[in-house]
């Protein structure tokens, strides 16, 4: 049997607001595209936060590669990348600052510093963030002054230039036009692209969308923190749509 | 019966009642001894000595002025971000530390906040003699406390989600911190950090009329001598300084600046951070701390200090602190509301800044022509050198406010000064009060120095003491100093979370 990426056994989780997951078990192997479903509230992002690290569940145990997430240093963790629902930039650093901030995880704090003063190479985010649609004229603008649309194309950009191995994304198309989401579906999901940068291998996208379905193996379906199925893109019928919609 | 019901306009204007005990005591106290020397002040002011040796001496002064202030005022930001990085809950959150270091630290550094530049002056003064250095280090002390409460604030504003965000980059904790705590450092060193100099400038004048060194100690001894018309040429030298550092300042921008020039900056900022510390480790070091051994006299020493007459000072000071902030409250709205046009907010303008030139020292030397030295006469010093701060905000933020429902009201038919009250005061009164809160902190610190001076308070006790080497006693009175301040600055926390 092939080990999973990232693994949840038995989770369980409660915040403040009485909201709780109920033991959750989750697999996610190498190279999968999963798609997560349910209404708001359903318990997505808490399940991200979870699959990311930022929340620590009450019960049961998060593995990646293997081990505990506890374990793991910070050149594996940086293995995750996460495009937050709520885009969470820098607010008064430029959208190329905002890029290069993805690129923290591998460079030293000399770069950090670089990168605030403006002083620091910015190719590498430029590239990624053309990849995203993004003109030219907006790569120094600052974050506050730009679209909504175009800080969520700086989200995707922050994320991708991490090039880890799984990205978890909250409602990526948000504030996107159809072309344009249909064009960062296509590179969330098609690794191998003409742009040749590195895109994640394995990815979990939480949607509300149901017409962006395709490109995706697998659908998760949650309600009311619980995961009501887990299955194959091509077995999914619409009584499981109904059971979580 | 309809009960009162206040709210923060009615409680400004309520302020104003503080006259009446002043009023009556400063008239029961009034003499028309200095009347003559008062007129010949006045009149000095419009005719300042001019020569080349005063001008030389201003120039002399104005150098070590410059040299004082931009020195302590450079090494306390610096300082001041450290410790307020150090003392933001994100450094321990990131860092994984334990909290408590963070509530020491904070406490710690509200016990150096609460004591004025001028007492931490004086000790140094009587531990090292006159130096050069202590006006330096007795403004850095406070004003790296102060900085600190101001940076760490800012700080603790950023947004927990993007704190998260950066952290799950998984960066080495270096990096992260700085990238998350950049942008609030800079946005203060703009807002604030540069207004900074400006009160650098006027406390190394203060500290000058100690005997530091600077343009204060050239003000004090013409004062003495009562040579006016030196003093004016010193005063408007003063005030030419503060006005074209304002200016140059407002030109820095950090932005716009080429890449050289701030990798430039950036390590100058290095070099004299590593210098100042080597410098300050130096001073406290050296072997010119001839009395300090007495200090050892507070382990062997009984506390008989504690007496009725300590506490009758510890009252006069906290009477003291609460009638100044209820003068700096209460004037600037009222007079702007009196003379309500165009003429007389330019005369306010202009008796504000001289009140905020004139160190309160000299002011109440000033006073003391007319009067007997008293609680009232140092509490409406006090109370105008902060109203003439006070004054100065209220009036930027009234300019820069949105001014339709003044308009609207004048339109109706409204009296203009109703319509000031109701169309733009009440906007401003929440956040002027708010402001006023934070003043009052700044108050209870600058008792000391009319203490010193006017015979009031714990400052007068803290000089005598300081003079007869008494460390026991001033340990007493500082440590009577950091409760009031604490306290003060425990009440206006709350008042400032009620307003804003």
């Amino acid at each position: 049997m092939i080990n999973p990426l990232l693994e949840l056994k038995e989770v369980s989780y409660k915040n403040k607001n009485n909201f709780t997951l109920n033991k959750l078990s989750l697999r996610i192997k190498s190279g999968e595209k999963i798609a997560l479903l349910g209404k708001s509230g359903a318990g997505k992002t808490t399940l991200i936060s979870i699959l990311n690290g930022t929340l620590k569940p009450n019960k049961g145990r998060v593995k990646l590669f293997n081990t505990e997430f506890d374990k793991l240093n910070l050149y594996q963790k940086s293995k995750i990348s996460t495009i937050w629902q709520d885009l969470r930039l820098i607010e008064d650093l430029s959208a190329e600052q905002n890029v290069n901030c993805g690129l923290l995880g591998k460079q030293s704090f000399l770069f950090a510093f670089k990168n605030l003063l403006n002083i620091s190479s910015f190719n590498k985010a430029h590239q990624y963030m053309q990849v995203c649609n993004l003109k030219k004229s907006i790569f120094s603008k600052n974050i506050r002054k730009i679209s909504g649309g175009q800080k969520q194309r700086v989200a995707i950009a922050r994320s991708l230039i991490q090039e880890s191995d799984i990205l978890l994304a909250d409602e990526p198309f948000n504030n996107l036009d159809p072309k344009l989401t249909s064009n960062i579906k296509n590179l969330l999901l098609i690794t191998k692209n003409k742009n040749k940068i590195k895109v994640p291998n394995t990815t979990l996208i939480s949607l509300h969308r149901l017409d962006l379905l395709d490109g995706f193996n697998r659908i998760i379906g949650m309600k009311n923190g619980e995961i009501l199925f887990d299955l194959e893109k091509t077995k999914l019928k619409k009584y499981h749509l109904n059971k979580i919609y | 019966m309809n009960k009162l019901k206040l709210n923060s306009s009615s409680i400004t204007f309520l302020q104003i009642l503080v006259c009446i005990p002043i009023a009556y005591e400063l008239f029961i106290n009034f003499h028309i001894g200095g009347i003559e020397l008062f007129k010949e002040f006045i009149i000095s002011a419009f005719n300042p000595k001019i020569n080349n040796e005063i001008i030389f001496t201003l120039v002399k002064r104005l150098n070590e002025t410059i040299f004082i202030a931009f020195f302590s005022w450079l090494i306390s930001i610096i300082f001041g971000v450290i410790f307020g990085i150090l003392s933001s809950e994100i450094f321990y959150k990131i860092l994984n530390l334990p909290i408590f270091l963070k509530r020491f630290l904070n406490l710690f550094l509200t016990f150096i906040r609460s004591i004025h530049e001028i007492i931490w002056g004086l000790i140094l003064l009587q531990i090292y003699g006159i130096n050069f250095s202590i006006g330096i280090i007795a403004i850095c002390i406070p004003y790296v406390a102060i900085n600190a409460k101001v940076f760490s604030e800012q700080i603790e504003n950023i947004n927990l989600k993007t704190i998260e965000s950066i952290k799950q980059i998984n960066g080495i904790k270096s990096s992260t911190l700085i990238t998350l705590v950049w942008a609030p450092v800079i946005e203060t060193f703009k807002n604030f950090g540069l207004y900074r100099l400006e009160c650098a400038i006027r406390s190394t004048a203060v500290l000058g009329l100690f005997g530091i060194g600077g343009i204060g100690t050239s003000i004090f001894l013409s004062f003495q001598t009562l040579n006016f018309r030196e003093l004016w040429t010193y005063l408007w030298g003063l005030a030419f300084l503060i006005i074209i550092s304002k200016k140059l300042l407002k030109r820095f921008n950090l932005s716009n600046t080429s890449k050289n020039f701030l990798t430039s900056f950036v390590i100058a900022l290095f070099c004299i951070s590593l210098f100042s510390l080597s410098f300050f480790v130096y001073f406290i070091f050296n072997k010119n701390a001839i009395p300090f051994n007495s200090i050892n006299n507070l382990l062997i020493s009984n506390f008989n200090f504690i007496s009725y007459d300590f506490l009758k000072l510890l009252l006069e000071t906290i009477v003291l602190c609460l009638l100044s902030t209820g003068i700096a409250i209460s004037f600037p709205p009222i007079f702007i509301l009196i003379l309500n046009n165009k003429i007389g907010i330019t005369i306010i303008r202009i008796i504000s800044f001289l009140f905020r030139l004139i160190p309160p020292p000299v002011l109440i030397l000033l006073l003391l022509m007319f009067n007997d030295p008293s609680i009232s006469l140092a509490a409406i010093t006090l109370g105008l050198h902060n109203a003439a701060i006070t004054s100065k905000l209220l009036l930027a933020n009234l300019h820069n406010q949105d001014n339709k429902q003044y308009i609207a009201m004048k339109s109706l038919g409204v009296a203009k000064r109703s319509s000031w009250l109701f169309g733009l005061f009440v906007k401003q009164s929440k956040s002027y009060l708010a402001y006023c809160a934070y003043r009052s902190e700044i108050i209870i610190r600058e008792t000391a120095i009319l203490g010193v001076i006017g015979g009031v308070g714990l400052g007068w006790q803290l000089q005598e003491s300081l003079s007869s080497f008494a460390w026991e006693e001033v340990l007493v009175i500082l440590f009577a100093y950091s409760s009031i301040a604490i306290i003060g600055e425990l009440i206006n926390g709350k008042i400032k979370s009620n307003l804003t």
